[in-house]
């Protein structure tokens, strides 16, 4: 019986029953001597993970930084966030919000002046491979053809290289560069390039994408075009995605959840759950009330908030 | 197509040679003057000159301990103005340091170093070694500084350490910055080499030209100049191939690989 369910292809009939289910419990000893092997803080805090099932935890995260004149500036006041394993969650706010430095102290690049960053329980102390960024700036290797950008992580993490080129050739198919592997980046396009970037990415399996406005500087068109790529490939695996953006539209269309901000200090204004059915068609959903009304109402708090602030 | 195309690149230069040559000539011939030789006089000098044994043995001299400058001030000032580029520590305790030296022509340095060190090959090489150094350490300082910060946190997410970000990520970047560093200390590599064998004369190239200009063998010493510049722009043109060749991701006019023609 034990054999059958380590199949795993029963997984819903182990879920029916999981007090009994000799998967359920082996797999839990197993992933339990993975954590003893580390130490019993962290297993008491991966187990209240469990609980939450929050694969990031922002806990009562406050930045300052120093404006040039030597003035503190309160950029993040207080921020709390969790954020599900598997979830699309967009963070939404004006630009000089905060924005991407709460996502830059997610990816671990920035400390918080105050506060913590968790992931999967255990606190943000600088970047790893378990959070992938995806920069506006894209960031490419311009000393490295596609193909070697895209190499660069999985040969970093000391996969063989025959592996890795495999591996980094079926993810440039999949972001639509077949062909242009071994190009450079100085010869490729705006949109191709932030291309490249989700490849190289991908390529060492990050559990979490931090993805800091990422289309904001491609035009019209081939930003529509890269967000429909993105949410396709997004649907292959469901990573979880902290995406920044100042776009309503992007942020409806693309998440599960949007997280509002305000600006100067940096507050989170409002969480809104995108409840739109997935997997998500662009043109469908442009029609789609229900899609309208979340735009127009978050683009609507925006404006009481702009209004408001006129006031001194 | 491809030849003639190499041929009208290499035209231009020769032919500014050559003119330079009959301007020389024609001056000289007017002005009878015979400390300035004629330029075929020079150019006649130089065979006589490359065939002499003990003259290519004060060559080879020369050229190891340029060699040998170069090639150490190039080993410790890359890593040096990186570091500097990347970390505002070690920033601020050689910035006071170099720019005092900066200003000093590294010759003006020659009498004290020979004063410590002797006439030898020491002290040369080092003259060498400060003359190289400067350049290609403020290159290289400039070239880390402007590499991007995206970049590097990218890499730091793939899991790479600070010192290798240093070298796969900050050395890579800044490499067309770096290399432009160096072909400007490969060229002063060669005017410290020179003026330091003028300075401490005992052997070498500067030494040849000024024992030559001391007996009044001017067509020597026009010839040996010559050698000189040729040998400047002999190496200039080696580094600057090399150059293109390892920085050829960097260069504005990228040749697409795809041709429709």
């Amino acid at each position: 019986m034990a054999l059958v369910r380590l199949d795993g292809k029963l997984d819903r009939a182990v879920n029916l029953t999981p007090a009994t289910s000799c998967y359920t419990r082996l797999g839990q000893e197993k992933r339990m001597n993975v954590m003893r092997s580390r130490s019993d803080g962290q297993v008491e805090a991966a187990l209240a993970r469990k609980a939450a099932t929050a694969i990031i935890e922002i806990d009562h995260v406050s930045q300052i930084f120093k404006t040039s004149t030597g003035e503190d500036h309160l950029a993040l006041s207080d921020i709390s966030l969790a954020i599900e394993d598997g979830a699309f969650v967009s963070i939404l706010g004006p630009s000089g919000c905060g924005k991407s430095t709460l996502l830059y102290i997610v990816g671990g690049f920035v400390p918080p002046t105050q506060g913590l960053a968790k992931i999967k329980g255990g606190a943000i102390t600088g970047p790893g491979p378990d959070r992938g960024p995806v920069f506006q700036e894209f960031a490419l290797f311009p000393w490295k053809s596609v193909l070697g950008n895209v190499m660069y992580g999985p040969r970093q993490q000391g996969m063989k290289y025959a592996e890795a080129e495999a591996r980094s050739r079926e993810l440039i198919e999949m972001v639509g560069l077949k062909g242009f592997e071994h190009f450079y980046p100085k010869e490729l396009s705006g949109g191709m390039k932030q291309r490249v970037a989700l490849a190289r990415t991908l390529a060492y399996h990050p559990e979490v994408l931090l993805m800091d406005e990422p289309f904001g500087a491609l035009d019209a068109h081939t930003r529509t075009r890269l967000q429909n790529d993105l949410l396709n490939i997004w649907e292959r695996d469901r990573k979880t995605v902290l995406f920044v953006t100042h776009s309503v539209e992007e942020a409806v269309f693309l998440s599960d959840k949007v997280v509002m901000m305000t600006h100067s200090p940096g507050r989170i204004r409002q969480i809104v759950n995108i409840d739109l059915p997935r997997p998500r068609r662009r043109t469908e959903l442009l029609l789609d009330p229900r899609y309208q009304k979340y735009v127009v109402e978050i683009e609507r708090m925006f404006d009481d908030d702009s209004t408001s602030e006129t006031q001194p | 197509m491809i030849a003639r195309n190499a041929l009208a690149k290499g035209l231009p230069p020769i032919l500014a040679c050559v003119g330079l040559l009959v301007i020389w000539q024609v001056a000289s011939l007017l002005l009878k003057n015979e400390s300035f030789p004629t330029a075929w006089d020079a150019v006649r000098a130089i065979p006589s000159i490359l065939a002499d044994r003990d003259t290519l043995i004060n060559f080879a001299a020369s050229l190891r301990r340029m060699a040998i400058g170069f090639g150490l001030a190039v080993v410790i000032s890359i890593p040096l103005g990186l570091l500097m580029g990347r970390s505002r520590a070690v920033a601020s305790f050689f910035n006071p340091l170099l720019m005092v030296i900066y200003p000093v022509p590294k010759a003006a340095l020659m009498p004290i170093i020979m004063l410590w060190l002797g006439v030898g090959d020491v002290a040369k090489t080092l003259v060498i070694f400060l003359g190289v150094s400067l350049p290609v350490i403020y290159h290289s300082f400039e070239g880390a500084k402007g590499v991007e910060e995206k970049m590097l946190w990218s890499g730091a997410a793939m899991g790479l350490s600070a010192p290798r970000r240093l070298v796969r990520i900050v050395l890579p970047a800044a490499l067309p910055e770096v290399l432009t560093g160096c072909r400007t200390g490969l060229v002063l590599a060669l005017i410290t080499m020179i003026t330091s064998e003028m300075i401490a004369r005992q052997s070498g190239m500067g030494n040849i030209l000024f024992n030559a200009l001391d007996m009044g063998q001017y067509d020597t010493v026009f010839a040996m100049i010559i050698i000189v510049g040729a040998m400047g722009i002999g190496l200039d043109t080696l580094f600057e191939q090399l150059r293109a060749r390892l920085v050829r991701w960097s260069e504005p006019q990228f040749d697409l690989p795809l041709s429709f023609s």
